[in-house]
């Protein structure tokens, strides 16, 4: 379903993406991790058109992203993204955040968007928060109610860049609950995460980055098991060891 | 101390003051404000655009208006709008279009350099992050700005742009060196024809000083209650 051909980019002289190559199947969760600085959120952001890159191709059921004739808006809108810091509109309160894209992008109705925003909060646990700000609620919440906003526009797979990295340690795993049991309905996932509990729970492949190229690119027994190359062994032994 | 004065003649001259040129003056303060944020706006979003001959543009708009001084602008607009309506409709001679619209361009086109400057720090104060969710959800720029962008910026920048406004109702009345009745034109012209200049332009001071604190006072408590919820 998403298919990353070769890509590389360069900011200015840097390179941050080494010809990276990799394919997300239907219904696949595939995790990204490495180092920080690895170029994995890069990638990520690469995958819907969000960061543009010099070389090299990625398409989404077919289509093109690096195409110039592309609708990218189009293309964009089936697909969901969540971020490290939720970026949830600060001035709009959670049914706002949920109906806009609905009714300005899928030029669904109110009412329509509305009740599928009332799922949707129910589904992430929410309901009750639906007339607040996002500033009034915990960072769990926001990331739960940033992944609900991504699913309103019935996404034909799912990125996730960092989506635990900012938030308190007592609320990861809220944030991850949702993300697992989105896996388990058997969504096409990508997710850039440090969390490897979250990769061996409901992964089906690892890809493992260092300096802008992909090292590893294993299923998750694999790759948990007996990573091949060295550079995933150290950073599997540094983040593994606690 | 004020024996000798007669401060009679503003109360006579109240509805003049107030009904011709107190009206007139917020009529121009208001319309120009308006314009001037619209404008204002586009030439912020202009001057932030990748593309360089719109960003050169703007940033060379804003800074030519910065370095004109107030009362030559007004001046020059008065007596070019004329020409410049007689090359757009191919009349036989320059259209005169009245002092208003004249002071009402001028101003509009004025303002909108210093509103500007405003939204684009505005617009810059706002996450990058913010327009990546925006454009992943599927909008274009333009939803991208209108509904996610320019709403917060706005709400950040409003006291701003309501303190420029304050200037703004100052300076329209240099719009005397073109003989418009403005409050402060009206108050000139009682204050020549009653011989009553210290009466009418202290009576001008206190009034233009009471507007603009009463408003810069709401706009700090304004200040409070708009931020956003963070």
């Amino acid at each position: 379903m998403i298919e990353i051909d070769n890509i590389s980019k360069w900011y200015s002289d840097f390179q941050v993406l080494k010809g990276c190559t990799t394919k997300v199947a239907k219904g696949e969760v595939v995790v990204v991790c490495g180092p920080s600085g690895s170029g994995k959120s890069t990638l990520i952001q690469c995958v819907n058109g969000l960061e543009p890159f010099q070389q090299g191709d990625i398409r989404i059921e077919g289509v093109s992203v690096g195409d110039r004739r592309t609708d990218l808006p189009k293309l964009r809108a089936r697909v969901g993204m969540v971020f490290q810091h939720f970026e949830l509109f600060p001035h709009l309160t959670v049914i706002a955040n949920l109906c806009l894209a609905q009714m300005k992008v899928l030029g669904r109705g109110r009412e329509e968007a509305t009740k599928k925003t009332m799922a949707l909060l129910d589904r992430v646990g929410l309901k009750e928060q639906a007339p607040k700000y996002p500033g009034q609620l915990s960072g769990g919440q926001q990331q739960r109610v940033a992944i609900a906003r991504a699913l309103a526009m019935d996404p034909i797979a799912m990125l996730f860049d960092e989506p635990t990295s900012a938030l308190d340690p007592e609320m990861i795993n809220e944030v991850l609950d949702v993300m697992v049991a989105l896996a388990h309905d058997g969504m096409t996932m990508m997710v850039v995460t440090h969390e490897m509990g979250f990769a061996r729970k409901v992964a089906h492949r690892v890809i493992f980055m260092d300096k802008g190229e992909i090292v590893e690119d294993a299923p998750k027994e694999e790759f948990f098991g007996r990573p091949r190359s060295e550079r995933a062994q150290l950073f599997l032994s540094k983040i593994l060891q606690h | 101390m004020f024996t000798g004065f007669d401060f009679d003649v503003i109360w006579r001259s109240l509805p003049y003051l107030f009904l011709d040129g107190m009206v007139f003056t917020v009529q121009l303060t208001v319309l120009s404000a308006a314009g001037g944020i619209v404008l204002g706006t586009l030439i912020a979003m202009m001057r932030l655009s990748s593309f360089a001959p719109l960003s050169l543009f703007a940033g060379g708009y804003v800074n030519l208006v910065r370095s004109l001084p107030l009362v030559l602008v007004i001046f020059w607009f008065f007596f070019l709008i004329p020409w410049v309506w007689q090359w757009v409709t191919n009349a036989p001679r320059p259209v005169p279009v009245g002092a208003f619209l004249s002071a009402l361009i001028t101003f509009t086109m004025f303002e909108a350099a210093y509103y500007a400057e405003i939204m684009r720090a505005g617009i810059q104060s706002i996450r990058k992050g913010q327009v990546g969710a925006g454009y992943a959800l599927g909008m274009t720029y333009g939803q991208v700005m209108g509904y996610i962008v320019l709403p917060q910026a706005f709400r950040n920048m409003l006291p701003v742009l309501l303190t420029q406004t304050i200037i703004l109702f100052q300076d329209t009345s240099l719009v005397y060196v073109l003989s418009i009745t403005d409050f402060l034109g009206a108050a000139s012209k009682i204050a020549n024809r009653d011989f009553r200049p210290v009466e009418m332009y202290l009576f001008a001071a206190v009034v233009y000083f009471a507007v603009s604190f009463t408003l810069s006072s709401l706009v700090r408590r304004l200040q409070t209650q708009i931020a956003i919820v963070r």
